[in-house]
């Protein structure tokens, strides 16, 4: 062995190398599990380079192997695919890198890949994040809609121009980002930051045109999960084909089956809603009207009663009255009158009857003394007292004359 | 009985003035008044038909100054 090193003795750069080299290749084989975040073929190079990221760290490490090992039939090696790989710490003493030296990589199963999911779910599940309660409506005509989406991707295209069409006022903020591969959970969680940070967007849609389950994989990242859960701003999913369904389809507001239908949920139809509106103008003015009628023809049909529309009659009954009473007063009086003179009639008629007027014109006569008083008898007047006799044609004054036998005394 | 003001802005609603109206055509159709009392009543009922109508012709005006240019 050699000699320890010291300030007077120090080791050559080789012995050092050789050194690690020798206690890095005592640590033997490993069983690991990563996600291929880089990958390099050099033109016909017996050695591939990749480098296996850790996706829940922010650490990789570079990894070599065999081409051979790299082109497995089977294993379809490409930048994001999960991997398991058998390799040995190497220490490569030329240029002092550290490396695994990979003898079998094995991809990650999509039995194994579904069932992570699943774990994943249910954990996020258990924690209510995909609760009905926490969905938030959408906004009605929002006036931007924030959009993250691959650069140039169908998906976009589809959101942008089905939306514009439905709602032409509609204005877009667009987060381009890398929709698959390792880097692509990260990307989408930077962009919904970033829209949700602006508070002119009013709702986000997230799109992404069909892949394999792999390729969708980082629509189902945790890390982009809970994002969406922390989102203020409603979010809208559209991820694959309708039959394709990542966690953030369960986290977000609305799942849109597809980002045509992401356009259609976000924006009302501009034709639509102005038939609505105007049909809705016509209802309430035809309702106005028909009520505005029915009251103007109830005011007709008062004022045309006869207590309003002819107030005369109000005095023709009382003229009638009046008439009526005058003539039962005049009647009444001139009966009376009537009534009198008969009765003055028949009074005179008894006066004249009673009056000795009669009885004088039949040739009576009446004899009274200077008093008036009404002689009766002979004997009450005295010799050569004044009389005075009526008779019908007038008075005659007479002196009595009476002989010396009584013989007349007797009439 | 207040003298009608046709400068002033009506103090009673369309319904305070139709509500007074028709009980003011009841009484009149159920009779037994003086003729005094007929008579004011008929001279309110006129106020109040001409209220109605007011109100009325008002709304008519402003469902026409409503109407849709465009259509």
């Amino acid at each position: 062995m050699t000699s320890p090193s010291s300030p007077e003795a120090p080791w050559p750069v080789r012995t050092v190398a050789r050194k690690v080299a020798e206690w890095i290749g005592r640590l033997g084989e490993v069983w690991v599990e990563g996600q291929v975040a880089q990958l390099s073929r050099r033109g016909s190079a017996a050695t591939v380079f990749l480098t296996l990221r850790d996706p829940a760290a922010d650490l990789s490490v570079p990894v070599t192997c065999h081409r051979d090992v790299a082109d497995r039939p089977g294993l379809e090696l490409t930048e994001g695919a999960r991997v398991v790989v058998r390799a040995r710490p190497d220490y490569y003493v030329a240029r002092g890198s550290f490396s695994l030296r990979a003898t079998e990589i094995r991809a990650v199963g999509l039995g194994e890949l579904l069932a992570r999911i699943e774990r994943i779910r249910r954990l996020l599940a258990a924690e209510g994040l995909f609760d009905a309660v926490r969905k938030r409506p959408l906004p009605f005509a929002p006036a931007v809609v924030g959009v993250i989406t691959g650069r140039d991707s169908a998906a976009e295209r589809d959101v942008l121009v089905t939306a514009r069409r439905r709602w032409p006022a509609v204005r877009f903020a667009v987060h381009n980002c890398a929709v698959q591969g390792p880097t692509a959970a990260e990307s989408v969680i930077a962009g919904l930051q970033r829209l949700d940070a602006d508070p002119t967007v009013e709702v986000i849609v997230i799109a992404r045109g069909g892949g394999s389950v792999e390729d969708l994989l980082p629509f189902s990242d945790e890390g982009l999960v809970r994002a969406i859960a922390a989102s203020r701003t409603p979010v809208v999913t559209a991820v694959g084909h309708e039959t394709d369904t990542t966690l953030v389809d369960h986290v977000a507001d609305v799942r849109a089956a597809t980002p045509t239908d992401a356009a259609h949920r976000v924006v009302p139809e501009i034709g639509e809603q102005r038939r609505l509106v105007d049909g809705l103008r016509a209802r309430a003015r035809h309702l106005l009207a028909g009520r505005l009628e029915q009251q103007e023809r109830w005011l007709d049909s008062v004022r045309s009663r006869p207590v309003l529309a002819d107030p005369t009659r109000l005095l023709a009954g009382r003229a009638d009255d009046v008439t009526a009473l005058r003539t039962r007063a005049t009647r009444t009086v001139t009966h009376r009158v009537e009534v009198a003179e008969r009765d003055l009639e028949h009074a005179r008629a008894r006066v004249t009857a009673l009056s000795p007027a009669a009885t004088l014109q039949r040739g009576y006569a009446v004899v009274q003394r200077a008093d008036g008083a009404l002689v009766r008898d002979p004997a009450e007047v005295g010799d050569d007292e004044r009389l005075l006799v009526r008779v019908a044609g007038g008075r005659l004054p007479v002196r009595v004359d009476r002989p010396t036998t009584g013989e007349d005394a007797q009439p | 009985m207040s003298t009608p003001d046709p400068a002033a802005e009506p103090t009673q609603t369309y319904e305070q003035a139709r509500e007074e109206l028709a009980d003011v055509v009841r009484r009149l159709e159920a009779g037994g008044l003086t003729l005094e009392e007929s008579l004011g009543l008929w001279e309110r009922g006129e106020q109040l038909a001409e209220l109605c109508q007011h109100w009325l012709d008002r709304a008519r005006e402003r469902l026409a100054a409503a109407a849709p240019t465009d259509t």
